[in-house]
């Protein structure tokens, strides 16, 4: 598996926490595998939550108009990247 | 003579919809949706897929006005949608993602007339509209015909419950798909009989939503489900005016009402219905506990449980609720069905869940549950010894709506069972925190290893 930064991490922390994955823990999220549908089966609900807990944390307002939403829900890494940008 | 009705009642120079590039008057999405009907595949059936609500409006429109019945899939998963399209093969899909084997229109570029005279279309009053499916937890949908008359008589109830006619117009933003019952008989239907005009976004995200009302005139209105409000009312995306906030699928709870009635400066409505019969009912949950059923609607208890009648409804429907009739038209909430479990706007049998729990192999005992009122997820105890939670829900993943997969699974050395094999649930939430407080007490683990 690959290995996850220091912020992603803290994100991958937060998503475990947030969404109660008690199966899971942390680090055993692949940096770059799919949160929603196959991966960690995430769903709307999830993303609710997830999006929720990121505003709470890092201050950081998600929109749908932010190029490619989907993407950045795609991986952890993609959202640990938006969220460095949005905060940076 | 055969019965007709109009296929909406709004005057020509009225504002329906607010598009991606303005005000859509009712003339001109009549033009619209006229021009579209003579343009849709020559078949029986349509998948309206599309996201944006008035492009959905137009397809539904011009679909009832070509005799085409719109078909309303449970989710937008592509297994369901195949499972749909295949069952009724003379379909087509409209404005979304195409489908195996099946013709699709992926735009509705259909150029409106200019000048607009346009003769409202009759549609006759037995004329299959739409089926909506409900899901149930087994992925099998169960298909409800929707006849014109069921959907005319359904809105002008509607219309008379939900909306009040001094008001004036209402500007309408949902968060919630046209495709399910709720959306469909309030961001779709209502447009069509009030002084609605619907926006084309879907918002999902807070910001989003916040944006999305920003944009409207006043008075606004918000539809939309408690999952998604109480997101919304966390975010803090700041205060706007919101004249009318209108939440189903899932119970509210007077907190969050007051909540937001004191963030918005809002009403909130809550909406008691089913795909099965519509709109039946509705509250003011911040200051009012019972229900107000709508007048075209009557209650009566039989053998099965509270039945629904109403003079356009093709069939009696059974509630899968428990209530208290008090009174004129006024009804009591006790709760669902023990077996009944509502998630994200989904219902399920906890009875099946089981089943197909228990079926796995490895699995020696299993039971899957509602840990509390509150909670958004089912649990699950499972005794496995040779098996992870995580293979477990692998193999409950391929039959079940992903909504209703237990999270957390715990595995357990056995299920308390009394002599007769039931389980009380007190007993299996009781196990369930035990479990719980040691596995965070587990985790927590070694010293070294806490933050």
């Amino acid at each position: 598996m690959q290995e996850q930064s220091e912020h992603e991490q803290e994100v991958a922390e937060l998503i475990v926490e947030s969404l109660n994955l008690e199966d899971i823990s942390a680090t055993d999220i692949e940096p770059e595998e799919p949160l929603f549908g196959d991966g960690l089966g995430l769903d709307s609900i999830d993303a609710l939550e997830l999006a929720l807990a990121i505003t709470q944390k890092y201050s950081v307002q998600l929109t749908a108009d932010d190029a490619n939403i989907q993407g950045v829900f795609g991986s952890l890494r993609s959202l640990s990247a938006y969220i460095s940008e949005k905060t940076a | 003579m055969q019965r007709s009705h109009p296929i909406t009642t709004r005057e020509p120079d009225e504002i329906i919809a607010h598009g991606s590039s303005g005000a859509i008057r009712v003339d001109q999405f009549l033009a619209h949706a006229v021009a579209l009907s003579k343009q849709l595949p020559d078949r029986q059936y349509v998948i309206n897929l599309a996201a944006d609500r008035y492009t959905f409006l137009l397809g539904f429109c011009a679909a009832v006005i070509a005799d085409q019945c719109t078909l309303m899939p449970p989710n937008r998963q592509q297994q369901t949608l195949q499972q749909v399209a295949n069952e009724y093969a003379d379909c087509y899909s409209f404005g979304g993602p195409g489908l195996n084997n099946v013709e699709s229109l992926d735009t509705c570029d259909v150029d409106a007339p200019d000048v607009i005279d346009v003769v409202v279309p009759e549609i006759p009053a037995d004329r299959l509209c739409a089926i909506v499916f409900t899901s149930g937890s087994t992925g099998t949908p169960t298909p409800n015909r929707k006849y014109w008359e069921t959907l005319r008589t359904g809105s002008l109830s509607n219309v008379d419950l939900l909306t009040e006619k001094t008001v004036g117009s209402m500007n309408v933003l949902a968060t919630v798909p046209p495709q399910h019952m709720w959306g469909f008989e309030t961001s779709i239907l209502l447009p069509l009989f009030s002084n609605v005009a619907v926006s084309h976004l879907m918002p999902f995200f807070p910001q989003d939503i916040s944006d999305a009302l920003e944009s409207l005139p006043e008075p606004r209105a918000l539809i939309s489900s408690p999952v998604h409000l109480d997101a919304f009312l966390s975010a803090n995306t700041g205060r706007i005016r919101i004249d009318r906030i209108f939440s189903a699928t899932a119970p509210m709870s007077p907190e969050l009402a007051k909540k937001l009635e004191g963030r918005f400066d809002a009403r909130v409505v809550e909406v008691f219905g089913s795909s099965e019969s519509g709109i039946i009912a509705k509250r003011n949950t911040a200051t009012e506990t019972l229900w107000q059923l709508a007048t075209a609607f009557e209650l009566d208890v039989g053998e099965d449980g509270v039945r629904i009648r109403a003079a356009h409804l093709p069939e009696r429907v059974v509630l899968q609720d428990i209530i208290e009739i008090v009174g004129d038209h006024q009804f009591r909430w006790l709760g669902r069905h023990q077996d009944m479990v509502n998630i994200a706007g989904k219902r399920g049998s906890l009875t099946d869940l089981n089943h197909r729990l228990n079926a796995i192999p490895g699995v020696i005992d299993g039971v899957i549950f509602m840990p509390d009122e509150n909670s958004k997820r089912l649990a699950a105890l499972v005794v496995a010894p040779d098996l992870e939670p995580s293979d477990i829900l692998e193999k409950l993943k391929p039959g079940i709506e992903p909504a209703f997969l237990p999270r957390p699974v715990y595995k357990v050395a056995i299920l308390p069972r009394q002599e007769t094999g039931k389980l009380a649930r007190k007993i299996v939430v009781q196990l369930f925190e035990e479990t719980k407080r040691n596995k965070a007490l587990e985790d927590a683990g070694p010293a070294d290893n806490s933050t």
